[in-house]
């Protein structure tokens, strides 16, 4: 009765026995060097740019305060003058069909590699699927801005071939950014999506075959389904990348790239030049808290798009 | 024989011939053939990498065979791909699908093909009712033991209605106490449904306890096809003779033949063994099996056909029997399995001296030979039994 009175009186009380009470100091280690990382660069870098955001400038002077009249101030600018809004939808719909590309391109690599290829080869062939990586990105994409230039090597070549009528106009279009981004992310999804197929099993698959499935039937019943989280994780890292990926949108975008949605910048990129020109950098903090706030949103949406899956396929 | 058979004479469902398959300059198999009667459960038995597994994948297309035909119902399945083959085959790991449950498992060959929902539902009920799986069908494959999953992938390739089902080795991952268990559900459900079971295990109380014939394979062939009592009275080459568990092997020469009785000088001794129809000639070299359990052990100096000395190395106490190791003046050893336990005035103590003895009828006769399929191969020795 006392001990059944005790532990009602402590719901969070930690059970006298078990495993909570035996620390040893290699668990504490592990546990602790990890959390102190993050606390030191993840959590308070993070606290300080919230903090930063309700602080104002008086007299070109940064002064510490408790005030929203940064974000009343873009709230007011949301749908005028700078247009956040339709920075934030820019962004998002170059992201979001950025991811969506990214993965069309890398899945099929990844099934080539994990099936076609024989299991011996497959270090090199991810190898060479990694190999960009090893590169500078902004490299890259001046590589691309040379391939991708209104006089550049694609339209150089195409007009060479006598196809001067056809010359594609990419440069400075959220089209280039895409790329840009694609080539840049390519590398991480592969390794990610690997990671998936490859521990699909294959008794699995050759199960299907033997019940009467066709390749295609085997693929669409066992494969794609069993990669449905690594297909989503992937998805997810990518758009998330890309939603706060400066360089692409700035260098193949040209700041304020075409897309069906007209030439608005990439939310990034605005948050980028009002850094650079603008002296109110607590203003520019909380416009970069409301990024990773989508970005938040975003991921969560994705954890729960992946975890509605499983509940379909159950 | 009854009258029903006398009417249809026994039709074959699966025939291999010649089936040959090498995996470049290694052989697995070697020229198999075999005919499985309609409604047989036919085990085949042997040591890891004797070809076994890779017989029952060429049967269900996952593996292609290097030469030889294969015939389902008469009809050449040969150059058919594996999802067009009516066999369905039961994995070792049950290779269940973790993303579907219970129900879209088992339906999931159903749903291949046109289908209709309302016959598919009925047909899935069925099955799980007849593996007792009725009350599982919304379960998620990780929420099932053991013995429910094998279930699960009987019912998935029994639903198909194959015309064969093959079977690889579908109860190693189960424990002991279930197999036994889903032995003789497995026996049972196959009998039932008078579909003819091909069973791949190294297990020989499995093969031997469901099987109506066991085949034993060694190296990519053959060496005995016949009723498990055949395989474990009458082992027909050495090997069979050895690697059914309890048998004791004594090579000697023929010293003398009369009587319907053969005398053979072995290490330690002569052993008589009936001569049978072909006895071998004087001086030719055999080898004599004797099962474990027909060998007995009596008090010092009673005279008996067939006796041995050995020293008591080692005893093994299983519950219903006592295997008893012994080792002859010679380093042969010898296995004796008694029903029970000497009596409390005779204890037995290692390094006791014990007096074996058998009688010659029970004493398997095996000489150097020619075992059937390989005849082509040089160098191909081994033993044959007398009579085959």
């Amino acid at each position: 009765m006392v001990a059944s009175l005790a532990s009602g009186a402590l719901p969070g009380a930690v059970p006298e026995a078990g495993s909570g009470k035996v620390t040893s100091p290699m668990k504490v280690l592990g546990i602790g060097l990890p959390l102190l990382y993050s606390a030191a660069f993840f959590v308070a870098p993070l606290a300080f740019l919230i903090m930063l955001g309700f602080w104002l400038v008086e007299d070109f002077q940064v002064v510490p305060a408790f005030s929203l009249e940064n974000y009343l101030d873009i709230a007011q600018h949301m749908f005028a003058k700078s247009n956040y809004a339709l920075a934030i939808a820019q962004s998002l719909w170059v992201s979001l069909s950025t991811a969506f590309l990214a993965v069309l391109v890398c899945y099929p690599m990844v099934l080539a590699i994990v099936y076609l290829a024989p299991l011996s080869r497959h270090r090199l062939l991810l190898m060479l699927a990694v190999a960009p990586f090893w590169s500078s990105y902004v490299l890259r994409l001046f590589s691309w801005q040379i391939l991708l230039a209104n006089k550049g090597i694609i339209n150089s070549g195409l007009a060479w071939a006598g196809l001067e009528s056809f010359q594609v106009s990419l440069i400075y279009t959220q089209s280039a950014t895409r790329i840009g981004l694609i080539h840049y992310l390519a590398p991480i999804l592969i390794v990610i999506l690997y990671v998936t197929v490859a521990n699909i099993d294959r008794d699995l698959i050759q199960a299907a075959r033997d019940l009467g499935a066709t390749r295609w039937q085997a693929f669409r019943r066992v494969i794609l389904p069993m990669s449905r989280t690594g297909l989503l994780v992937s998805a997810s890292f990518a758009a998330i990348v890309s939603f706060g990926d400066v360089l692409a949108g700035a260098l193949l975008g040209g700041g304020a790239g075409k897309s069906v949605l007209g030439s608005v910048p990439l939310f990034s990129n605005m948050i980028m030049s009002e850094y650079a020109s603008s002296t109110n950098l607590p203003r520019t903090s909380a416009l970069a808290m409301i990024l990773v706030l989508v970005m938040i949103l975003m991921l969560a949406a994705g954890a729960a798009l992946a975890d509605r899956n499983k509940i379909d396929a159950g | 024989m009854n009258a029903i058979s006398d009417i249809a004479p026994p039709q074959v469902d699966l025939e291999l011939r010649g089936i040959a398959k090498s995996f470049g300059d290694f052989v697995a198999l070697e020229r198999v053939d075999l005919a499985i009667e309609r409604g047989e459960f036919v085990a085949i038995m042997g040591p890891s990498g004797c070809g076994k597994t890779t017989l029952l994948r060429i049967v269900a297309g996952l593996e292609s065979m290097s030469s030889g035909q294969l015939l389902l119902r008469g009809q050449d399945i040969s150059a058919l791909p594996v999802h067009k083959r009516s066999t369905r085959l039961v994995w070792q790991n049950f290779a269940l699908f973790p993303h579907l449950n219970v129900r879209q498992n088992i339906a999931f060959g159903l749903t291949l093909r046109r289908h209709d929902k309302a016959k598919v539902k009925a047909k899935v009920d069925e099955i799980a009712d007849l593996v007792q799986l009725g009350q599982f069908l919304d379960r998620r494959i990780g929420q099932l033991s053991g013995g429910q999953k094998q279930r699960v992938a009987i019912a998935r390739a029994l639903v198909t209605e194959p015309e064969i089902l093959l079977l690889d080795e579908p109860l190693s991952a189960l424990d002991a106490h279930l197999r036994i268990r889903m032995q003789s559900e497995m026996k049972r459900l196959q009998q039932r449904l008078g579909i003819s079971f091909l069973y791949v295990t190294h297990n020989q109380s499995e093969a031997f306890s469901m099987a109506d014939r066991v085949v034993v394979m060694n190296r990519g062939r053959i060496e005995q096809y016949g009723p498990p009592e055949e395989i474990y009275t009458q082992p027909k080459t050495h090997f069979v003779a050895e690697f059914v568990g309890s048998n004791n092997i004594f090579d000697g020469k023929v010293v003398d033949v009369e009587g319907g009785l053969i005398k053979v000088q072995c290490a330690d001794a002569v052993i008589s063994a009936a001569a049978g129809e072909r006895p071998p000639g004087k001086g030719s070299t055999v080898s004599l099996v004797v099962q474990a359990d027909k060998i007995g052990s009596k008090p010092a100096g009673t005279v008996a056909e067939n006796s041995l000395n050995a020293v008591l190395s080692g005893r093994e106490f299983t519950g219903s029997q006592v295997i008893y190791h012994l080792e002859t003046a010679a380093g042969v050893e010898v296995k004796m399995v008694a029903q029970e336990p000497f009596s409390q005035t005779e204890r037995t103590a290692i390094n006791m001296a014990m007096q074996l003895y058998w009688s010659p009828g029970d004493t398997v006769v095996l000489r150097p030979g020619i075992v059937p399929g390989v005849e082509n191969i040089p160098g191909g020795r081994s033993y044959v039994a007398l009579g085959a």
